[in-house]
């Protein structure tokens, strides 16, 4: 599935205070009042492309990926224009949006430990998109499960735990089990690995590469660390400040990065491989991280 | 230092002014304890006085609220009982505030055995409604306002400490005390320099609330004859009074349930805006 | 299991904590027990009969141990007053009074739930200010007073649209379910609003909480909206939290179940408490305040059992001894309703 993002504009409105109610008059109604947070993104994804989104905390990245999905929190406005394959997704019913997330588009997202539903098990989790977009039975759903655990490099012993029972890159697992089981043409993975150290890192990484290139699907990947890109896509997009501030293959961007903000990322990727590899004490745990950064 | 103090309390309530919500609660607040102050030397009829020719009296310009029944002028008795609710929300904010620190400290005290026996305590016993530690305090010593101050304070007490003790928990348990109580600083000095300030918001904004809740507990123990004693005047007292007179002037049950229900509101507000203040940073 | 054999063994000792307390203040505390239930006018003999009457005359501990003794027999002693055994009174008035707190808890639930998944999901600054201080409002109200309003909108005789009886409970009781229950309504919509104000506020600050999770996020990208997240999602992770709050709410509402038995002439728990209370019949206050703090501990005891089986991180931690989630539990309940 394409993605065709163009002049997204994101503002938090007004003040932090408004859940509150009752706060002071001053400063609501106005239009255009709040704070940018991304400012007149263009952004395209082929289909079956992977794309990175890359920048340091705060720089706006995640808002894109939410306005896309429509999961800004409250307060927050996007304008401009979104096409998911087809659908224009600003403006969306809430329904409409609904039947994008699950079916066509999956998401993982940063922190599995705290995404996962605690209720749920495993099985659960994995088939709740299943349940939501289509109309199997319970063991049409649980072969179903039960083959992607296995995809995913989980055993089917699994599917009866709670999310708190695994650890966090099992949890992570169960996360790309849930994205991927409708087989959707898009896959929007934020932060996905910075949650884990770094050995995980590679192998969540891979895995996702993976299972999105067998199923033909586009990916989305954002992340504040060039070392997870490199492996992730094979284009990008450097965020900085709520605007696009250079766009290329990751390769190129890797080598000769030509704005301030792109030599800052890089750098400090290379600096915390150099670092690590540096140091005796803690080389054995980010060996397996020399590829990253090349 | 003086100036300094009074300073900070100026910024506090202008902090609270520029909150639709904190300048409601201000203003009602004010003018609760405006007219306690004047029902100490004022009040339109004295509370002693009956009118035996209009035992039942309609609202009038002597009576501004109608007459309760017994020839008491309503308007009168709900200015007095103004005073006596303050007095109660007041010595209830201070003894469940110092029951609740109390129980805190013990709960996060360095004696696994104490803080873990405190903790059971508190579970075991926070499901005991007020009104049953009323009654059984009201046989020993009577219904007075020591009573209902009693009652409300073990009871918000213990609440308070059952809310306030995660993040207490969490600044006993920081690396700022551990290294503190290290280098010899006493748990007494950690306790009132490090966990203190860290739960004076969660504190803050109980305690106010805590003050509302009296005022409802004070109506309902009243009523029941286990609150303020008989011819103490209350808010409770006017509400009691006024169910007698549902079915001769029924409008007249309303005045003393509002004016119970604005201050409840009010103090409901306030712990509301200080909650937003505190979170905004400018307090 | 460990959680659960060290709740019990609390539950005992809060327990024997409780009888001692009942005891103290009402045995020792007023001095001698006869002459205050006979009242003052009452002759020297009349006290001496009263003394031998309730063995007032023995030591105390040998009356504290008569009296607990008989408390684990089931027998609670007999009025002074009526001479009918305590524990035939108090199962008769419990049969209003039970009913009477879980109609209103039944109310205030369908109350507060529905209105604060509102607060959680309304859109508008304006909306959501309208509830916000409908909430506050709401529990701000005394029972008593919303008792008197209700009275005079709908009760037959006073009322603007007479609809409901506001006096007195049918002398055959539940005999009669139509007429009981109809003399119900209107004393417990007057303490489920207020208890129901309270509801609210929780399951808006429960609920909310859960929305900061990102369990919502992860179940809306599974496809559901964000109000089927809140409904199905979001309430149920704030479960543990609402039963606490729940179980809270349902002993705060005594005060004003009590209040409404009397302005309702309802004969309840309440009215016996309070009629001994006042007639210093201090053997049966002693029994009732007993019985009545036993049950809310025992309520208490439930909720934290029922909180802990609601979420399996609790249970896990159980299972490994440590003590996780504690101080979680019931965290955004407060006294309420009163």
């Amino acid at each position: 599935m394409s993605v065709e993002i163009r002049g997204l504009n994101v503002t938090i409105g007004g003040h932090a205070g408004s859940a509150r109610g009752g706060s002071g008059r001053d400063g609501s109604g106005r239009d255009g009042s709040g704070n940018a947070v991304v400012r007149d993104v263009d952004l395209t994804v082929g289909d079956g492309e992977r794309v990175g989104l890359i920048g340091s905390s705060g720089s706006g990245k995640s808002m894109i990926a939410k306005s896309m999905l429509g999961l800004l929190p409250r307060g927050a406005r996007a304008t401009g224009s979104i096409d998911l394959g087809g659908t224009e997704v600003i403006g969306a019913s809430d329904r409409t949006l609904a039947d994008l997330r699950g079916r066509y588009v999956g998401v993982v997202f940063q922190n599995p430990g705290t995404s996962l539903n605690p209720v749920s098990t495993v099985a659960k989790q994995i088939e709740l998109p299943l349940r939501l977009h289509y109309d199997l039975t319970a063991s049409e759903r649980r072969d179903r499960v039960m083959a992607m655990l296995d995809k995913v490099g989980l055993t089917a012993d699994m599917a009866g735990k709670y999310p708190h029972e695994l650890s966090g890159g099992q949890q992570q697992r169960v996360g790309i089990a849930t994205a991927l089981i409708t087989s959707p043409k898009l896959i929007v993975a934020d932060e996905p690995t910075t949650a884990l150290d770094s050995i995980i890192q590679r192998q969540i990484v891979d895995l996702l590469v993976s299972l999105v290139d067998d199923a033909g699907a586009s990916m989305l990947f954002i992340t504040h660390d060039f070392s997870v890109l490199a492996r992730a896509t094979t284009r990008c997009y450097v965020i900085d400040d709520g605007r696009v501030a250079e766009e290329g293959a990751t390769a190129d961007l890797l080598a000769s990065p030509g704005t301030p903000v792109a030599r800052e990322l890089v750098g400090s990727a290379r600096r915390l491989t150099l670092s690590a590899v540096g140091s005796p004490a803690v080389s054995s745990t980010v060996s397996s991280d020399r590829g990253g950064a090349r | 230092m003086e100036s300094e103090g009074i300073g900070r309390v100026f910024a506090a309530l202008r902090a609270l002014w520029r909150r639709g919500s904190g300048r409601y609660a201000l203003i009602v607040l004010g003018l609760w304890i405006a007219v306690a102050i004047v029902s100490l030397f004022w009040t339109p009829q004295p509370l002693l006085a009956t009118d035996g020719y209009h035992v039942w009296a309609q609202p009038s310009a002597a009576h501004p609220l109608g007459t309760d029944g017994t020839g008491a002028d309503v308007l009168s008795w709900l200015m007095a009982g103004s005073r006596t609710n303050l007095v109660i929300a007041v010595l209830t904010v201070i003894c469940s505030g110092a029951l609740g620190l109390l129980l805190v400290g013990l709960m996060v005290s360095r004696s696994a055995g104490l803080a873990s026996t405190t903790v059971a305590v508190v579970d075991a016993l926070i499901s005991i409604p007020t009104v049953l530690i009323a009654l059984l305090l009201t046989v020993p010593f009577g219904a007075s306002v020591g009573v209902i101050v009693g009652a409300c304070s073990i009871a918000y007490g213990l609440n308070l400490a059952r809310i306030a003790r995660p993040s207490a928990m969490l600044a006993a348990r920081s690396d700022y005390v551990e290294s503190a109580l290290a280098g010899g600083a006493s748990g007494w000095y950690a306790f009132t320099r490090h966990v203190v300030p860290n739960i004076m918001p969660v504190l803050t904004v109980q305690l106010t609330i805590s003050a509302g809740t009296s005022v409802l507990a004070e109506a309902g123990l009243t009523y029941l004859g286990v609150g303020v004693g008989a011819g103490v005047p209350s808010w409770g007292h006017s509400l009691s009074t006024s169910v007698k007179l549902i079915n001769v002037f029924p409008l007249t049950v309303v005045w003393p349930g509002l004016v119970v229900t604005l201050a409840v509101v009010a103090l409901n507000l306030l712990g509301d805006a200080f909650n937003s203040a505190m979170d905004e940073g400018s307090l | 299991m460990r959680f659960l054999a060290h709740r019990l063994l609390l539950f005992v000792a809060a327990l024997f904590g409780v009888s001692v307390l009942v005891f103290v203040a009402l045995r020792i505390l007023p001095g001698d027990v006869a002459a205050v239930m006979a009242g003052t006018a009452a002759t020297p003999d009349r006290i001496a009969a009263l003394r031998t009457q309730f063995g007032l005359d023995r030591p105390l501990i040998t009356q504290y141990l008569d009296w607990v003794g008989g408390l684990l027999h089931g027998d609670l002693g007999t009025s002074a007053l009526t001479g009918r055994a305590v524990v035939a009174q108090v199962g008769q008035r419990a049969s209003l009074t039970f009913p009477l707190i879980i109609l209103s808890l039944f109310i205030a639930l369908l109350i507060g739930l529905p209105l604060g998944c509102a607060s959680v999901l309304a859109n508008g600054r304006r909306m959501r200010g309208f509830l916000h201080v409908l909430a506050i409002v709401g529990g701000a109200v005394p029972a008593l007073w919303s008792g008197l309003l209700l009275i005079l909108l709908f009760s037959r005789g006073t009322g603007l649209i007479g609809i409901f009886p506001s006096q007195g409970f049918p002398s055959e009781g539940w005999h009669n379910p139509g007429r009981a229950l109809s003399s119900l309504v209107l004393p417990a919509v007057a303490t489920g609003i207020v208890a129901g104000a309270g509801i609210m506020r929780y399951t808006r600050a429960a609920v909310g909480d859960v929305m900061d999770g990102g369990a919502i996020d992860m179940a809306m990208a599974c496809g559901m909206t964000r109000t089927q997240a809140v409904l199905r999602v979001g309430l149920r992770l704030a479960t543990p939290q609402l039963v606490s709050v729940a179980g809270l709410t349902f002993a705060q509402m005594i005060t004003g179940v009590m209040v409404v038995e009397s302005l309702f002439a309802l004969p309840g728990l309440g009215a016996l408490l309070i009629g001994d209370v006042g007639n210093r019949d201090l053997i049966a206050v002693q029994s009732e305040l007993f019985l009545l703090a036993a049950f809310f501990l025992l309520l208490g005891l439930v909720i934290d059992l029922i909180h802990r089986a609601l979420d399996p991180r609790l249970k896990a931690a159980d299972a490994t001894g440590t003590d996780a989630g504690d101080g979680t539990t019931g965290s955004a309940a407060s006294k309420g309703g009163e």
